[in-house]
């Protein structure tokens, strides 16, 4: 029996020479592929049985007091309009997020998707999490400030598959907006996160212990059980935790504007950080409780660390598979 | 709280779809003409199996078998995928467990198996099983964590799966060409040698080089041990493949060719992905759901 070449190829030409004719991901698709697969897990997420109820509607509007009228008043009428159509609406936006996910891991998609990623995302900031809680003063690093979702739509920005200079970038993050713009993304973002942990709502004595303990309830023992050890830990040292966290935060912020060696150690802060935060302050975004809207800031912070990972050579490979007529992420050029 | 029936029923419909599309192919591909040369095929039964459990769990109506048959299946195929990839990794190492080939599956059946072997009952329905999880009560697994784990790592090889499948040097390789064979007296004691690939992006290179029929002759490379016993040659649309080590005739976890000079689009490789992508994301929703 022979096989026509496609299937020889398959079976045998294993080779470099095969492999060869198809470059595996760069960074940047695997960063865009990791992007993908959180959108489809909060697809997924989206689909649980509690959001199908009004409690979903009701969890929305809980995030518009203390917000200016003009960005509360389309929250309250959004949450009622769910309230009243839960099933429908929900369905809708699971099925968004899950198409969003498949859209950015299909290559012809990936613009698109990335596009309408960014629209929804900053959608989903205002409507869903009441701008992260930035202007009511409620905003926490712990919870997820400045909200999980716009740190989707900062991640499509920075991965968006396109070059802005003809010189190789420095980190990943960098192709798309250049790297001056892409530090004083991360400046900002994590500048206001160390802005927000020094907020008197969150350097109260008991504020994170109040924070952490309430995670406890309805998840698995082992981690309720570090919950509670690490509530334990805080308890009525809110002032202390807030300093030591935003002095943290501070100095993940400017270590991208430092020599490769301290950037990288500031990206790996910044990795640690996010990890503890989506541990310990988070819970895993509360999936493990059945109760989660998305999986939270944690794996989001810790990809954009990744993007900005100092390249070894100092400068990251634009176009390694542009003798095909195809940039390295399998994007036309 | 449950989730409307309607929505796991599109679910349940798209497992039916997958199901039916994995019977054709094993009535197209009819393995059970060719005995030990008919590898693949346990993919396609797995798929097929899946399915139908699937089908069965989110719409209490297409339930089919008792759970504890489902048990024993999933357990079956499990072991089966497992055998394979533990072969693999003594002759590849690890490359074997994040490649393309069995370990996809692998954890495929064991979620199924863990999805069936850990639900416990809702109360509000008294005990019901997993009858479909629109019931009077939401269903939930033991060890979350084990599921949510599951449920990242199905999720992230549908991810890998889509990309590949939608890659540049992909498109328009997953049609007739892609699974056409020629008889075996055409080219003397050549088998199918179902070899696979080593890698995610091996697997899917051979895939990405079926439009590339005149290519000129070539010997492959031996990345691995398992193919250095492939030799192949590619001469206008058809090639020739020489036994391979006997293991590796016998090697699974890749589409199946079927004996004839037809072509066969049902059974491009790019179907079974597809199939797999279905599941996988749908595996992980109910995962995630019943946590």
């Amino acid at each position: 029996m022979a096989v026509s070449g496609g299937r020889a190829a398959r079976r045998g030409g294993l080779g470099a020479g095969e492999v060869a004719t198809r470059a595996a991901p760069d960074a940047r698709r695997m960063l865009q592929l990791a992007l993908a697969g959180v959108w489809l897990l909060d697809g997924v997420l989206q689909y649980q049985s509690f959001m199908f109820t009004k409690a979903f509607g009701q969890m929305l509007a809980a995030t518009a007091p203390g917000n200016p009228g003009v960005i509360a008043s389309p929250i309250n009428w959004d949450a009622r309009l769910i309230e009243h159509h839960a099933v429908a609406l929900n369905a809708i936006f699971a099925t968004i997020q899950l198409l969003l996910g498949l859209g950015i891991a299909c290559r012809p998609t990936v613009r698109v998707a990335l596009g309408a990623s960014i629209a929804w995302a900053l959608a989903v900031w205002w409507f869903g999490e009441g701008l992260g809680g930035v202007l009511n003063g409620t905003a926490s690093p712990v919870n997820g400030a400045p909200g999980a979702v716009i740190i989707y739509a900062l991640l499509a920005v920075l991965l968006w598959p396109a070059d802005r200079d003809a010189t190789p970038a420095p980190f990943t993050a960098a192709r798309a907006v250049g790297a001056p713009a892409a530090r004083a993304l991360w400046l900002v973002l994590w500048l206001s996160q160390a802005y927000f942990a020094l907020l008197p709502a969150n350097r109260a004595p008991q504020a994170l212990h109040g924070m952490i303990a309430g995670l406890a309830s309805g998840e698995p023992g082992w981690l309720g059980a570090i919950d509670r050890s690490a509530a334990s830990l805080t308890s009525h040292q809110g002032l202390t935790a807030s300093v030591v966290l935003a002095l943290a935060l501070a100095a993940i912020a400017v270590g991208v504007y430092l020599p490769a060696p301290a950037a990288r150690a500031a990206v790996v802060l910044a990795i640690v950080v996010a990890a503890v935060i989506w541990v310990v302050g988070q819970a895993f975004g509360g999936i493990l409780a059945g109760r989660a809207t998305d999986p939270g800031s944690g794996p989001l912070l810790l990809l954009l660390a990744l993007a900005y990972w100092p390249a070894r050579t100092g400068a990251v490979p634009r176009s390694l598979g542009q003798s095909q007529g195809h940039a390295a992420d399998g994007l036309p050029t | 709280m449950t989730i409307p029936a309607s929505i796991l029923d599109i679910f349940a419909a798209i497992m039916l779809v997958v199901a039916t599309v994995s019977a054709a192919r094993l009535v197209v591909a009819r393995p059970w003409l060719r005995g030990r040369g008919a590898v693949g095929a346990d993919i396609d039964i797995s798929h097929l199996l899946m399915a139908i459990a699937m089908a069965g769990t989110l719409a209490a109506g297409l339930r089919t078998l008792p759970n504890d048959a489902w048990d024993v299946i999933f357990a079956v195929l499990t072991a089966w995928f497992g055998y394979h990839v533990a072969r693999d990794a003594r002759r590849a190492g690890v490359r074997a467990l994040s490649g393309a080939r069995c370990a996809p599956h692998l954890v495929h059946t064991a979620a199924m198996l863990y999805m069936f072997v850990a639900v416990t009952a809702p109360a509000a329905s008294g005990g019901s099983g997993m009858s479909g999880m629109g019931g009077s009560g939401t269903q939930t697994l033991s060890l979350p964590i084990l599921g949510f784990l599951f449920a990242l790592i199905l999720i992230g090889y549908s991810i890998w799966d889509l990309d590949q499948l939608s890659g540049p040097g992909a498109s328009g390789h997953y049609s007739l060409a892609a699974t056409r064979i020629v008889p075996a007296s055409a080219s003397g004691a050549a088998i199918p040698a179902l070899a696979g690939a080593e890698s995610p992006a091996a697997a899917f290179s051979g895939l990405t080089s079926a439009a590339n029929t005149a290519s000129p002759a070539s010997t492959a490379s031996p990345a691995s041990t398992v193919s250095a016993a492939s030799t192949v040659s590619a001469a206008s649309t058809v090639a020739t493949v020489t036994p391979p080590a006997e293991a590796d005739r016998v090697a699974s976890c890749d589409p199946d060719p079927v004996p004839g000079g037809a072509g066969y689009p049902l059974l491009a490789p790019w179907v079974a992905t597809s199939c797999r992508i279905a599941m996988g994301i749908t595996m992980a929703l109910m995962l995630i759901i019943m946590i």
